[in-house]
């Protein structure tokens, strides 16, 4: 299995507002604190690769304290240069939020080549919220996203230059320098909640498909839905395509662990992620047999989840080292999921050292057999 | 309430209301009062012959993707006047329906026997931005839009079942299609207004939070000859708090213009 560390980047903080999201006023943002925490959870990613794991991981939000990096690709160039061996997830771009998704091509092509072909490429469409944010369009989400990721591709894959002429992207030459360095072009991941659609164009395409945040069913649910999707375009999935984002929290015994995820892990769902309902849902962002799903199935709000949902819920794994192994076997022997992508909070970023040490030491090393192997050959593309 | 009728309009089905008799008189109604035959509708039918339809995604007619923007939704119209074999007709419209009927008579003027626009969303007016209603919810967007909240509880969703919750996200998406960004706006309207050379009523709520009257000043000043009657006790949807009163005023705009009054 492999182990990549990913970083929300979260700005913690209570507060009484009804959103930690687009609307949570910026006054409550510090930027003497901000610096402090950028350089504290860049340390962390960089410390993650020295401690072995495979992959370190970013991601892209807007306008709220739950993460703030709003862009991705600045943080993944900051790692770039400081990081040598592990593989760098952007989890994702969101491509129907840009105005310009050529420029993600760019970027991205960019990283690739100073990495020397170290990136990894999520497709995202962003939440509901980042619509609100950017103004963009709800009802274009879907559109936009799949013709952006067209011609992201195709600037990566075909000599340029040519014209594109897309519904909402229009080019007279493509023709982006660098080009990635990767063959046929960097992998590229599609990080979602499992929208049918997604499962479908995801598997379609080969491209690994990352459950973030979600209970432990669901994600049997979704899994076994995607690895139906690549039967039907005859293949089968290969395990490196099948990923999970979840908190790890590791100590010395079950109860330590057990307090200090209650002290941290909760803040993510019931703070983080409180938002107003029409930001999760913005008016046409879902198909309506999707949104039908959603509705007919109603999971508790984040804001609404106890530690005790998380833990039983399977949405993080908590404990010792040897109930985290247990519990990371169930994801390795169970669902054959290849990539735990996770997050580790310890209360400080000297104890998030510390709990990455021991996680690295107690935990990691048991789960090794494949370390031969590039989990990138012949996935996401 | 009338039978409603179902016909298809260049290929797009159309749910409408018709009822009364007399000149036809084609009302458009505003965003969340889709498929609702309320008392205006019912007093403008004792005099004119109304057609009532339900915009697409709204209502009973079913999304339809090919409209992405404002004037699609106006060139169906007249399409839809086409349909019906109306050669001309009074065009009234609330809100959303206001900026259609408002599109509608930049391009057709001819078309229609007089105009009447209910506090219309639909132009930018120099210092005053839309308040967002897509991101409230309803303790926030009932004192946004009324001023007599209890005329609110004529578009209350019937239940909470599935269906309900999809038509109201439908509707909601209809609106953001063409309505997201620019907000509530088409930003080459405000300078087509001059064109509309039908008599034009506008009606406004004197205490409307979304589109105030200042916005009523600007609309008054482009359309040529436009008359503005203000309503007292109420806020963006005067037809729905002073249903009586609006009315009336439209009832007696209209006559006057076909000269039965």
């Amino acid at each position: 299995m492999k182990f990549y560390y990913f970083h929300l980047m979260p700005y913690v903080m209570d507060h009484d507002e009804p959103s930690s999201w687009v609307t949570l006023s910026n006054r409550h943002y510090d930027p003497e604190i901000g610096h402090g925490l950028y350089h504290q959870y860049l340390d962390q990613l960089e410390y993650a690769e020295k401690l072995g794991w495979d992959g370190i991981c970013v991601n892209e939000h807007h306008q709220n304290c739950y993460g703030t990096m709003p862009s991705p690709n600045v943080m993944a160039a900051m790692l770039v240069r400081r990081t040598s061996r592990a593989k760098i997830a952007i989890l994702g771009n969101g491509l129907p939020l840009r105005e310009n998704p050529l420029r993600i091509a760019e970027e991205i092509a960019m990283l690739d080549v100073v990495s020397r072909g170290r990136v990894i490429s999520g497709f995202v469409r962003g939440i509901g919220a980042e619509y609100y944010s950017l103004g963009v369009n709800p009802t274009h989400s879907r559109e936009r996203f799949y013709e952006a990721a067209e011609l992201i591709l195709r600037a990566w894959t075909e000599t340029g230059p040519f014209p594109f002429d897309g519904k909402y992207y229009r080019y007279p030459f493509v023709n982006p320098w660098p080009r990635p360095l990767q063959k046929p072009h960097p992998p590229v991941w599609c990080p979602s909640q499992g929208s049918t659609e997604t499962v479908e164009w995801a598997a379609k395409r080969r491209f690994p498909y990352l459950m973030v945040f979600t209970p432990v069913k669901r994600i049997a649910q979704i899994y076994g839905e995607y690895r139906e999707a690549c039967e039907r375009h005859g293949y089968t999935a290969s395990p490196y395509q099948l990923t999970v984002n979840l908190p790890i929290v590791v100590a010395e015994n079950d109860a330590k662990a057990y307090a200090i995820a209650r002290d941290n892990v909760l803040w993510v769902y019931n703070i983080g992620l409180r938002m107003k309902t029409p930001f999760y849902m913005p008016p046409g962002y879902l198909t309506e047999p999707s949104l039908r799903r959603v509705l007919a199935n109603r999971p508790k709000p984040p804001t609404e989840l106890t530690f005790e949902d998380l833990e039983e819920g399977g949405y993080i794994i908590v404990g010792s080292p040897a109930t985290v192994r247990d519990k990371l076997r169930v994801f390795a022997d169970e669902l054959k999921a290849g990539i735990v992508c996770s997050g580790m909070n310890g209360g400080s970023h000297e104890k998030t050292l510390e709990m990455m040490e021991l996680f690295a030491r107690e935990v990691l090393p048991h789960f090794r057999e494949d370390a031969h192997i590039d989990e990138t050959a012949g996935v996401g593309r | 309430m009338p039978t409603p009728r179902e016909l298809v309009v260049r290929g797009t089905a159309v749910h409408l209301h018709v009822e009364g008799s007399g000149p036809p008189l084609l009302y458009l109604h505003g965003a969340g009062a889709g498929g609702r035959w309320l008392t205006f509708q019912e007093q403008l039918a004792r005099h004119f012959t109304v057609y009532a339809p339900s915009h697409p995604g709204h209502g009973g007619s079913p999304a339809a993707e090919w409209i992405e923007h404002i004037s699609d939704l106006a060139f169906h119209y007249l399409d839809l006047l086409d349909e019906l074999g109306l050669e001309r007709a009074h065009l009234v419209g609330a809100s959303l329906g206001g900026w259609i009927a408002a599109e509608i008579a930049t391009m057709a003027s001819p078309r229609l026997r007089s105009l009447v626009l209910i506090d219309p969303v639909g132009i930018k007016v120099e210092g005053w931005i839309y308040p967002f209603l897509f991101s409230m919810e309803l303790p926030e967007l009932v004192p946004m839009i009324f001023q007599k909240p209890d005329a609110a509880l004529a578009l209350a969703p019937k239940d909470d079942s599935i269906d309900t919750l999809a038509e109201l996200f439908r509707q909601n998406a209809a609106l953001a299609r063409v309505g997201w960004n620019p907000y509530l706006y088409n930003p080459l309207l405000a300078r087509r207004l001059p064109r509309i050379a039908a008599p034009t009523l506008l009606c406004w709520g004197e205490h409307d939070r979304l589109v105030p009257l200042q916005c009523a000043e600007a609309w008054a000043k482009s359309i040529p000859g436009a008359q503005l009657v203000t309503f007292p006790e109420s806020g963006h949807v005067p037809h729905l708090e002073e249903a009586e009163a609006v009315a009336a005023a439209v009832v007696d705009f209209c006559r006057r213009q076909d000269g039965t009054r």
